[in-house]
């Protein structure tokens, strides 16, 4: 899901914004109200307003059991109150701060390839002039972002398997001993950052290649005029023609940087690689469905989404004064 | 142009070309490495002799999945979630889109944040867990189902898609008394063929590739979608009729490795199938999506 909002928010330059509104001078609002079918209106609203309550704000309600000693046999209404004692154990636990610090390592570290890795090779697909190589290309780099993560998975379980694994073939090719790669803590990150990669990069470039879409071509042609080399083309014209891009994906990034790679990890992780791979929401996942420490894993989730939701907000309100450009 | 620039240009694209190349390819290997797998024989995959071809070719891995029973309830019930949960997604949607992209509808601000701030906050992973429960709509594809129905970003795309419609076109209508359903039902709809199409993939690709609504609403497993039996497959060795651990002696003349990319490559298809249709689709609703500036 995050993945692919991100993807759209850019293009998206601001949906929320209605255009001007069109009043015509209308004798008495009542009368307006029935003319245009309001109340009509509001009962079309109606089914999809009352899921959205249902399924999206009663289980914010739902966040009060962070301040109790939830029980599910007794309910939110019969559990005891405890205040802020969850929160106390989580500031607390050193768990949660070291599964704080690995959010943060792997999504950072994904951050590090995220934004430059899509932006070069949308660079490198607007030098190519033969039309049927870069749709080949392209059709083949959109691929994988199709796909669920957990047939990503299987991809990378089978190309990294002991024996007869593609990855330990070559390993071995060379003389290097054969690694059970998913079991081995030191380079779980390593995997979750590369199959990430691997499924999004192609995907990733469509922002850059409509931000180079975008540069004047009368610009190309004068530096052509003034004999300015490919290199100093891209190096002069395009490279500041997205970087407003480039800053835009990186600011937005930041604000889901809490909660991004949360399905791929629950997908392929293993008991083996826990210490390395937490993150906040598998960590509530496994401890509050599986051990069922209801009201604790809560406070986490109020800590993750609280913290968040102001990084997403944040974020924003940082394109939109610098950029002038914001998801909504 | 000087000469010296020429070759430096050419030298620049040649680059271009090759990386390319070593991208495309290193997005491609993979999957045809986990092709040649399952259509190897036993021997040449254990003994890591296969590469981008298939060795001792065999369709026997393919014939196992599609005998083991787990493979059909759980595409079924994919099927299921899918379908049921895109035209539902759709139908409010639009439903919702229409009141909403009229900017005289009082309220229509407070409205759309409601929905908006769905999209940066939620109760969480527990909290739902738990409404679940207290519905009774655990192991149920309903679960998987109502809470996505509202996704905000597609509902933002038929509201930009409607207020991109000119007023005139239902004018008339309103004139001749015409209610908002009627309006809705005969007129907007209709025109609206291109949006749907889009959200409905966007719905589909969402639906059939969930995987973690699923694993937290369905334990049963008699009702996991395909992604949650896949994984059990894939990374817990299950055998793909659900019954016993994958290894090499209760198999017979097929590596395990075979089986499971054989089950990995037929949940692969739809979404191979519908490749081209997606393609275009998703990078129109992109461009849908922004219209209104």
């Amino acid at each position: 899901m995050i993945t692919r909002q991100r993807t759209h928010i850019p293009l998206a330059a601001n949906p929320m914004t209605s255009g001007p509104p069109k009043r015509r001078t209308e004798p008495g609002k009542g009368g307006r109200f029935r003319r245009e079918g309001y109340g009509q209106m509001y009962l079309i609203l109606l089914p999809s307003l009352l899921l959205l309550v249902i399924f999206k704000y009663v289980p914010m309600g739902g966040l009060v059991i962070a301040f109790q000693d939830y029980n599910i046999f007794q309910g939110v209404r019969g559990s005891d109150f405890v205040g802020l004692q969850q929160f106390r154990e989580l500031f607390a636990s050193e768990e949660f701060y070291r599964v704080l610090l690995n959010t943060l390592l792997i999504n950072f570290y994904k951050l590090l390839f995220w934004v430059p890795l899509p932006a070069f090779t949308a660079i490198l697909l607007n030098e190519v002039r033969l039309l049927l190589f870069r749709k080949i290309v392209q059709t083949t780099l959109y691929m994988p972002h199709f796909l669920s993560w957990v047939i990503v998975g299987g991809i990378f379980v089978n190309l990294l398997q002991i024996n007869g694994g593609l990855v330990n073939d070559v390993i071995a090719w060379f003389g290097g001993h054969r690694v059970s790669f998913m079991l081995q803590p030191e380079f779980f990150r390593h995997i979750v950052v590369a199959s990430a990669m691997w499924k999004e990069v192609g995907w990733g470039t469509i922002v850059y290649l409509a931000a180079i879409a975008g540069i004047n071509p009368q610009l190309y042609e004068a530096a052509v005029m003034d004999g300015a080399s490919k290199l100093q083309q891209i190096r002069h014209i395009t490279i500041p023609g997205i970087a407003g891009t480039v800053v835009l994906m990186a600011i937005m990034s930041l604000g889901s940087v809490l909660t991004n790679s949360f399905e791929q990890i629950l997908v392929m992780y293993n008991a083996a690689v826990y210490d390395v791979a937490d993150v906040l929401e598998t960590y509530v996942f496994r401890n509050g469905i599986g051990q069922m420490q209801y009201s604790f894993t809560t406070a986490v989730g109020i800590f993750s989404g609280v913290v968040g939701f102001v990084l997403v907000v944040t974020t924003n309100a940082l394109c939109r004064k610098f950029l002038h450009r914001g998801m909504w | 142009m000087n000469k010296l620039a020429a070759r430096s240009d050419r030298i620049v694209t040649a680059f271009a070309y090759l990386l390319l190349i070593v991208s495309a390819l290193l997005v491609a290997l993979p999957f045809l490495n986990l092709l040649s797998i399952s259509l190897s024989s036993a021997n040449p995959v254990v003994s890591g002799d296969v590469g981008l071809w298939p060795k001792q070719l065999q369709w026997d891995a393919y014939r196992y999945v599609i005998k083991a029973g787990a493979f059909y309830s759980s595409l079924r019930i994919s099927i299921a979630i899918t379908l049921v949960g895109s035209l539902l997604g759709i139908v409010l949607s639009v439903m919702a889109a229409y009141p909403l992209s009229k900017p005289q509808l009082p309220g229509r601000k407070g409205l759309v944040l409601l929905y908006v701030f769905t999209m940066m906050f939620s109760g969480g992973i527990v909290p739902q867990y738990l409404l679940m429960n207290s519905l009774h709509l655990l192991n149920t594809i309903w679960a998987v189902i109502l809470p996505s129905v509202t996704a905000v970003f597609n509902l933002l795309i038929v509201k930009n898609y409607f207020e991109s419609l000119p007023e005139e076109i239902e004018e008339a209508a309103k004139i001749d008394g015409a209610s908002p359903l009627f309006i809705l039902f005969r007129i907007m709809l209709p025109l609206s063929a291109p949006v749907i199409a889009t959200i409905f993939l966007f719905y589909a690709v969402g639906f059939w590739n969930d995987y973690f609504n699923a694993r937290l609403y369905i334990t049963d497993q008699h009702m996991m979608p395909l992604q949650v039996y896949l994984r059990t497959v894939i990374f817990e060795a299950q055998d793909p009729s659900g019954n016993f651990k994958l290894d090499s002696t209760n198999v017979g003349s097929l590596a395990p490795q075979s089986i499971i990319n054989a089950t990995v490559i037929l949940s692969m298809l739809p979404m191979v199938a519908l490749y081209p249709f997606l393609q275009k689709f998703f990078l129109r609703g992109m461009v849908i999506g922004s219209v209104k500036g």
